[in-house]
């Protein structure tokens, strides 16, 4: 006979947890914990293309020692660093002053909102594709616009000059990725109590000193989940600058993710772009865990 | 300290007049609280009188100066909110000093005012600790430091128990009638509830409906309702009401009640034959003694008292509104109360033996609910 176990039992209901949770385990167990081990692993071999199920090379610290040793990489760390203090401040100011404005009480606040939000919902690379042309230096819109209002005497060459090139991808990140810092700074927003205006208002506080003392801290930790979650995108975000620059001109636009594409699948040397995979994902991990514990300590 | 009046104000939401005609005049360093049923628009009278919610019509003005204009910051008022409203990433230090700070006051006075009114309050031991660190008794006291600590005009206060436990409540009720009293600062409190109304108050102004149905002491609104609602929002448990009609009797005006004819006084000899409504309160009417003889439906005992129920004889019995007439909650039209302290037991289905004081029988028009005048 088969012993039944009642699940509902007080001291059976955590096996029927478990038990629940098990098949969504085993998933990102399959789908996440095994391909990072593969790629640590693969870091660790001299291998120009990897085959899964290969016996494999021995393991050896060559990739990392090229990793630390070439110019390549301290380059696209400074590219990337420099992406995200632009893309990740700028973000942050232009939702949080979105926010502040859709917050507001006026009509047409839902189409507001809708068109704040709008960026957010175009596909990726749909709407790379189309500010790439846009941006195109012979007959771009762009261009267009800055050359008949003379804001320029000739074309900007976004394909060709770092620092335009390296603006187009920051212009076009920013576009992107603010709507989503908007949505989760304005539901941050709403869940401030309007009593605590209502107190700084009768205690004398003018519209900048309640965001100095209200909103602001009260804000703190939305910020800084929203900061985390667009670093780590700005971090990781390939189709953008694929689309845009391919990581030219001379690497002016090559990120860490970008390296670990060419050296991957343009150089198919896979062992060095799994090692800039690990590096990429160890920094993530340290300045997400520094971020997230830092601001929720801050605050409450 | 300062006087406040409201003069003929108004506040209108679109087609809808959440206040008409509010007049009051509230003398220097009076304590003064709006009480009546939820939507009476006591908390809109005072968030216009804060200068959060603009007045529709009409002026308002603290300490002879008309402030209808003016932002919540440049009225000199303080006030403490429902939920407290403490700035929660901020110390109770922070939180007292904030108005002071806002007003530009160096660092050091700021904090010998607010040690000052931390040691008033019993707040010293918590004064560097986040408002999530302190109970609810103790939020409240910070809400009030953060009052007292500007010594403003007046103190709005908005309900500003209602959080705290049955038993703080009273304590802290008690507390801040004495700061009041010291501090002698003009306060206008908002409630709900009717004991606070007439534990803590100079002037009661019982509101319905967006009106001022009543100004007055505890004791005025007690002894002298002006209307059915006043009458039965007022007392706890509120007032008996039943109906009958105005009869000459030998000794003078009577009404049956229950089969027995009951004296009125005296100014109903002029309402003869008139179907009036009248109140008596619980703890007037008299029992044991000559009279009409009711049968007990429930007997609840509160220890040192006991209130009685009965039911309304028939043809006495008086169909209201629960909202005109202000009763609370648990008493039907059909039920009256009798509160009495005594050693005596009495038990369900026992019939007594009723007497209502003509004194203390209170008599309403029942076209207008408004006391009749003899």
């Amino acid at each position: 006979m088969i012993p039944t176990i009642d699940f509902s039992a007080p001291r059976h209901r955590a096996k029927f947890g478990y038990l629940l949770l098990a098949p969504a385990v085993l998933l990102m167990a399959v789908i996440i914990v095994y391909p990072i081990l593969l790629s640590v692993s693969i870091s660790m071999q001299d291998v120009r293309i990897a085959r899964i199920g290969d016996s494999g090379e021995p393991w050896t610290l060559e990739n990392y020692q090229w990793l630390f040793g070439s110019g390549e990489t301290w380059h696209a760390l400074w590219v990337t660093f420099k992406l995200v203090a632009v893309v990740g401040g700028l973000s942050v100011i232009i939702g949080f002053a979105t926010a502040m404005l859709v917050n507001q009480k006026f009509r047409g606040r839902a189409a507001a909102r809708l068109f704040v939000a709008l960026p957010w919902a175009v596909p990726e690379v749909v709407a790379t594709v189309i500010w790439a042309w846009m941006l195109d230096s012979s007959f771009g819109l762009v261009n267009w616009v800055l050359l008949t209002s003379g804001l320029v005497s000739e074309p900007i060459a976004f394909g060709s000059n770092p620092t335009a090139a390296f603006a187009a991808v920051c212009f076009v990140m920013i576009w992107k990725g603010y709507p989503l810092m908007s949505i989760m700074l304005l539901a941050g927003l709403q869940s401030i109590p309007e009593e605590q205006y209502q107190a700084a208002k009768v205690d004398g506080a003018g519209v900048w000193q309640r965001f100095w003392y209200i909103t602001l801290p009260n804000m703190l930790p939305v910020v800084g989940v929203t900061m985390v979650m667009t670093t780590l995108w700005v971090f990781r975000d390939f189709a953008i600058i694929h689309v845009l620059t391919q990581g030219g001109p001379l690497g002016a636009t090559t990120t860490l993710s970008i390296l670990t594409f060419e050296q991957s699948f343009e150089f198919f040397r896979m062992g060095q772009g799994a090692a800039v995979g690990v590096l990429t994902m160890v920094l993530c991990a340290i300045i997400s865990r520094a971020l997230v514990g830092r601001m929720a300590k801050s605050v409450h | 300290m300062a006087t406040v009046q409201f003069d003929q104000i108004t506040k209108s939401y679109g087609a809808v007049e959440a206040i008409r005609d509010f007049n009051l005049d509230i003398e220097d360093g009076e304590f003064c609280v709006f009480v009546g049923p939820s939507g009476c628009g006591k908390s809109t009278a005072l968030k216009m009188l804060a200068g959060l919610e603009a007045t529709s019509g009409g002026t308002i003005s603290i300490g002879g100066r008309d402030v209808t204009e003016l932002g919540p910051g440049k009225r000199d008022i303080a006030m403490v909110f429902q939920n407290y409203a403490l700035y929660p990433h901020m110390s109770v230090r922070k939180n007292i000093g904030f108005g002071l700070k806002m007003q530009g006051l160096p660092a050091n006075d700021i904090n010998a005012k607010v040690e000052e009114a931390a040691r008033v309050l019993e707040l010293t031991p918590y004064l560097d600790r986040k408002p999530r660190a302190l109970s609810g008794g103790q939020r409240q006291r910070v809400a009030l430091g953060r009052a007292i600590v500007r010594e403003p005009a007046a103190f709005l206060m908005d309900e500003p128990l209602s959080n705290l436990d049955a038993k703080l409540r009273v304590q802290t009720r008690s507390e801040i009638v004495k700061l009041q009293r010291r501090l002698g600062v003009t306060t206008i409190y908002v409630t709900h509830d009717q004991t606070e109304a007439l534990t803590m108050a100079d002037k009661i102004v019982v509101m319905k409906g967006g009106e001022i149905q009543q100004v007055g002491s505890a004791e005025q609104l007690f002894h002298a309702p002006v209307n059915v609602f006043v009458a039965g929002f007022i007392g706890s448990p509120g007032m008996n009401f039943f109906h009958g009609k105005v009869e000459s009797g030998p000794q003078g005006p009577v009404t049956r009640f229950g089969g027995h004819d009951i004296p009125l006084p005296a100014k109903c000899a002029g309402m003869s034959g008139r179907d009036m409504i009248f109140g008596i309160r619980p703890e007037h009417i008299r029992v044991g003694e000559d009279g009409p003889g009711v049968a007990l439906s429930l007997v609840e005992n509160l220890g040192t008292e006991k209130i009685l129920h009965f039911h309304t004889p028939g043809e006495n019995v008086l169909e209201l509104d629960r909202a005109q007439v202000g009763a609370d909650e648990e008493r039907d039209a059909q039920t009256m109360l009798i509160r009495v302290i005594d050693d005596r037991r009495y038990s369900e289905a026992e019939t007594l033996a009723l007497a209502f004081p003509v004194e203390k029988l209170h008599v309403f028009d029942p076209d207008t609910h408004e006391a009749a005048a003899g």
